[in-house]
């Protein structure tokens, strides 16, 4: 112990070790109302972190080319000792992330926290959905299976609609006019190099900006829920007698952590036909197309949405409208209120171009 | 519009692989091609053929009755080493070139020793162009009373329904591994190999052979048992569950006690 703790002092006097733990993490104070779902954040940290590490590990033995992508995945699942956990981690966890990121941003809508001073925070997040969407869609590909082979043919398809640029866009993506090597060089490159990396500027971008304005006041237990932000000066979030980040709000992050990772374990271990369904065990034929093939779950209402208009371009335009109108909300939404009780017209639209976007996927599904 | 161009364009690709197989397919020989065209009993064969065991394996009709297939004009040349229809008496030799370990129980057998003299050849059970591969369904009562009583023949049958029964079970289970992506290329070639030995053996209508190899091979097939397989999986998953919702208690715990 004596021995640990003149450790603990020789890196203290050197970095100031102890002042980060109680200024910084004891001394950071949360508002004394937050809740649960201030730690979907930590979950999705913890989840990239696995996708992280997960990828890495598959990337000793895949290899990125259309003829030996799918018996490289094959050989993990088979040979490698736990690779068929390894892989299961890595494709379930990328839904996962999707699907908590989307929570996360549901919890953020519904408590007001994009508002002044966070614009900036929602557009990082807005951005880092797209990117975790980009990133799912490019790591679909690389199993090299008939599943992923024809949900990125539709889906990179999708695409060809923008009006003038479409088809230069398929093409720039696939490397040519079939999804074929090209575009498992292309999607590989971006799958494990470039998006990954811009997607941990972004999280370290959003940290930053999180680090400087304070955590939001959720709204709900108090009498007056508005937005307190003046707008006048740069002004940090006290939280005076708050709940501090350490070690309270950390055990909160690790009972969310352990909740998250149980649901996560359930669906590797009991449920991941629902993920990897036994067509992915066939390998990509680009001359068999199966039936009722679809893009993955988080592309279906988009997938659905093109088929239902008539035109491609009203179908593209109204899809455009909506994304921006969600990326710009902070800006287009300026009333101080944050409970979602004090403003109806809101919140009963958000619930239902939520109810929308769920329909819009289950019709996707089941079409 | 976009929704017809997706499946205008997945129809075309899917018109695409018939196409594609031509080129590579027993059919694009010229045998298929000028007997599939002709009127009557000189097309039968092929209509035959494509139900046959042979035509999911591509093995076409040079492979039995010889000559070229891949050139019009000598396809039929004696030189080419076309033999029109085998005589029976050589139909053993002639099966026996892929399916060795058959013609050699054959040959030993009643039937064999019968060669030329009435006995039945390969095409008598398994038929000459609808080739049908071997299954316990061939050794039925009306197939066998054409030549001798069934007695023996059902003797035979007895011996070899429990394996058969086991031969059936592995191939079930490799269609359920192969559809959680679990290799079963091992399992498979050790069927592939069983089924053969059953099969070449069975040739032999020697019923205490059938009967002791039947029980080597049945013995065989208890090793296979659980190869393949993911095992523990599910208790792992159970115990991973387990922990991570105990870790998610006591952290509450904790946090309890703190706040």
């Amino acid at each position: 112990m004596e021995f640990l703790r003149s450790i603990y002092n020789w890196i203290d006097v050197r970095l100031g070790t102890h002042e980060i733990i109680t200024e910084k993490r004891t001394g950071y104070l949360l508002p004394r109302n937050v809740n649960a779902w201030y730690s979907l954040g930590s979950v999705l940290l913890v989840i990239f972190a696995l996708q992280v590490i997960t990828g890495l590990l598959l990337m000793l033995y895949y290899v990125p080319d259309i003829d030996k992508a799918f018996d490289s995945v094959s050989f993990i699942m088979t040979e490698i000792p736990l690779g068929r956990l390894v892989r299961l981690f890595h494709a379930v966890g990328s839904s996962m992330m999707l699907l908590v990121l989307l929570l996360h941003m549901v919890s953020i809508l519904f408590m007001g926290s994009y508002k002044s001073p966070r614009e900036l925070h929602w557009l990082t997040g807005f951005i880092l959905l797209l990117l975790a969407m980009g990133i799912s869609l490019t790591g679909y590909l690389l199993p090299w299976n008939q599943l992923s082979f024809w949900a990125t043919t539709v889906a990179t398809d999708c695409v060809s609609s923008i009006p003038f640029f479409g088809e230069s866009i398929v093409e720039m993506l696939r490397g040519g006019k079939q999804v074929g090597s090209h575009t498992i060089g292309r999607f590989y490159t971006l799958h494990v190099g470039m998006l990954p990396a811009v997607i941990a500027v972004l999280i370290g971008l959003h940290l930053f900006l999180i680090q400087r304005t304070g955590v939001s006041t959720p709204p709900f237990g108090l009498e007056d829920s508005r937005n307190q932000w003046k707008g006048k000066t740069f002004e940090y979030e006290e939280h005076p007698g708050g709940v501090p980040f350490f070690p309270n709000f950390f055990l909160q992050d690790m009972i969310s952590i352990s909740l998250y990772l149980a649901c996560f374990m359930l669906f590797v271990f009991f449920f991941p036909d629902m993920f990897i369904p036994s067509i992915s065990y066939v390998p990509a034929n680009p001359l068999v197309t199966p039936s009722n093939i679809k893009p993955e779950w988080y592309f279906l209402a988009n997938y659905q949405t093109l088929k239902l208009f008539p035109s491609e371009i009203i179908g593209l335009t109204v899809q455009a409208a909506a994304m921006a109108f969600l990326a710009f909300l902070p800006f287009i939404d300026r009333d101080p209120e944050k409970h979602p009780l004090k403003r109806p017209l809101f919140t009963v639209s958000a619930i239902g171009g939520i109810l929308l976007w769920i329909g819009m996927t289950l019709w996707g599904l089941y079409s | 519009m976009r929704g017809w161009r997706i499946i205008l364009i997945l129809l075309a690709l899917s018109a695409m692989p018939s196409t594609a197989a031509l080129a590579v397919a027993p059919q694009v020989i010229v045998c298929i091609q000028c007997h599939a065209a002709q009127p009557g009993r000189l097309s039968k064969p092929v209509t035959l053929w494509q139900t046959s065991i042979h035509s999911d394996h591509g093995i076409a009709c040079n492979a039995c009755h010889g000559g070229d297939p891949m050139n019009a004009a000598n396809s039929m040349s004696p030189a080419s080493g076309f033999l029109g229809v085998p005589p029976p008496t050589s139909i053993p030799a002639l099966c026996g070139g892929c399916h060795m370990g058959v013609t050699k129980h054959y040959m030993n057998s009643a039937h064999g020793i019968a060669l030329g003299r009435g006995g039945p050849t390969c095409v008598t059970c398994h038929g000459s162009h609808a080739i049908v591969s071997a299954s316990l369904a061939l050794i039925d009562k009306k197939n066998c009373s054409s030549c001798h009583t069934f007695d023996k023949a059902l003797m035979i049958r007895k011996a070899m329904v429990k394996t058969d029964r086991m031969l059936k079970a592995i191939e079930k289970r490799i269609t359920v591994l192969k559809s959680q992506g679990i290799e079963t290329d091992p399992l498979e070639m050790k069927l592939f190999s069983l089924r053969n030995r059953f099969h070449a053996m069975f040739h032999s209508l020697d019923v205490t052979l059938i009967r002791q190899e039947s029980a080597h091979i049945q013995a065989e097939i208890e090793k296979t048992n659980g190869a393949g397989g993911v095992g523990t999986g599910h208790l792992v998953g159970v115990l991973a569950i387990g922990w991570a919702l105990l870790a998610a208690l006591l952290f509450s715990l904790i946090k309890k006690n703190i706040d």
